[in-house]
């Protein structure tokens, strides 16, 4: 049962032009779809968005909840017929186009899976030097280039507000394979499919029933670099960041959430932690000490010099 | 007209500046957020403090000025959704259900300048 991780989230939105404002600036690629947008990472998985009252929309979970379905990619067809065998123990199981299944969780949330979309792709990660490291960037390249095109590279998590914990943990853990990588105490686990090593591409948070929902989702970028100068990018087009940028314990992966017109926070993260099944998972209280190494705020000009007062523009 | 008060209060805009059905946000240059925001519903300007009661202090728009839905019918947080009357700041529905957004302590002059 390899399933490899999101490939798409489907939304039903207000308004179509902001959501696919919001998607270009982010630096995602447009990629046609009919009646609605749809945006990918490098690697062709993606976010897509339709009206709200488009007839060919899933009911959402709860009111207010714009998240419509999640689909999710899996190795090949054999680990479609080894779910549908799993889930239909239970549930319906329906098939839809293009040899995919849908069900719904344990939390209201509906699912797909597919032969997952995800293309290769070839790209380097970010090159660091460091004094005694062997592996360094290449003499003349530099480490940054203010206008370096930035996308993200492939759709990396989702983090549902669930009303019961652990029965949403119980589907994803006991019937779909997922492991526990890392628990918030009292909060919700960090889950990693089968067929990937990242730290986490679920995040289940216990919530009140009327919270039910989406925290954030996040697509996972090229390094830290590209962490930051695209969220600096996104800030100076007037988004508003609500976390970040800094660096998680839990996954070690870089972060900076910003707020977004679809209910939910949508995150920029880099350099996520890899895990196998000898992983033994961590169990910590969730605090400001707990869920960030490091918190960065921006200021934008310190220095004397052209443009800023005499002392700099520090305060 | 009001009296003014003692500590010096900031010019935010003219009222004829905040527009049927829009809002816009005020803070101090250079900050990451905007303090507070002001809105025109039915012809009445209000203003409320950018503060989702759900998360203290956490600000509510997507991006700056984008405080409205749409359609203008409810002030809507950026963080988790949480949708407000933008008339009362009542929450209906979202996270904070039942809470309210805290007014903004804003003067209006006899010219229609707005000082807060």
């Amino acid at each position: 049962m390899k399933i490899v991780g999101l490939d798409t989230l489907i939304f039903g939105v207000e308004d179509l032009a902001i959501a696919g404002q919001f998607f270009r600036d982010y630096g995602a690629i447009e990629a046609p779809i009919e009646g609605g947008l749809r945006f990918e990472a490098l690697d062709g998985t993606g976010v897509e968005f339709y009206p709200a009252d488009d007839a060919r929309l899933p009911a959402a979970p709860v009111a207010g909840c714009q998240l419509r379905k999640t689909v999710m990619g899996v190795s090949c067809a054999e680990d479609l017929e080894a779910i549908r065998a799993e889930v239909s123990k239970d549930r319906e199981v329906r098939s839809v186009a293009d040899q995919s299944i849908e069900c719904m969780d344990n939390s209201g949330f509906l699912l797909g899976f597919q032969p997952t979309i995800r293309k290769a792709f070839h790209l380097p990660s970010e090159q660091a030097n460091a004094p005694g490291a062997a592996s360094t960037r290449q003499v003349n390249r530099l480490g940054v280039d203010a206008n370096q095109t930035i996308a993200p590279r492939t759709l990396s998590h989702i983090v549902y507000f669930v009303p019961d914990v652990a029965a949403a943990e119980e589907f994803y853990v006991r019937r779909l394979g997922f492991r526990c990588t890392d628990r918030f105490e009292q909060v919700g686990p960090f889950l990693q499919p089968m067929g990937t090593l990242d730290h986490h591409t679920h995040f289940l948070i216990g919530a009140p029933p009327h919270m039910q929902g989406v925290e954030h989702f996040a697509f996972h970028f090229g390094g830290p670099t590209d962490v930051m100068l695209n969220g600096s990018r996104f800030v100076e087009k007037g988004y508003q960041p609500f976390w970040g940028p800094g660096r998680h314990l839990f996954g070690s992966n870089w972060f900076w959430y910003f707020n977004s017109p679809f209910g939910c926070h949508v995150e920029m993260d880099a350099d996520m932690d890899l895990h196998d099944a000898s992983w033994r998972h961590r169990t910590v209280q969730l605090s400001a000490d707990t869920s960030q190494a490091f918190l960065t705020r921006v200021r934008e000009k310190w220095s004397p010099g052209p443009g800023t007062p005499k002392h700099g523009a520090y305060a | 007209m009001a009296p003014m008060p003692d500590l010096p209060r900031r010019r935010l805009c003219h009222v004829s500046e905040v527009n049927e059905g829009q809002a816009r946000g005020f803070g101090r240059p250079g900050a990451a957020q905007d303090d507070l925001f002001l809105l025109r519903r039915n012809g009445q300007v209000h203003a409320y403090l950018n503060a989702c009661p759900h998360l203290a202090g956490a600000p509510l728009p997507w991006r700056k000025d984008a405080y409205l839905s749409p359609e203008g019918s409810a002030i809507v947080c950026g963080a988790h959704g949480a949708r407000f009357d933008p008339t009362t700041g009542l929450c209906f529905q979202g996270p904070c259900l039942g809470e309210q957004l805290r007014r903004a302590d804003i003067m209006i002059d006899e010219k229609g300048n707005v000082f807060y």
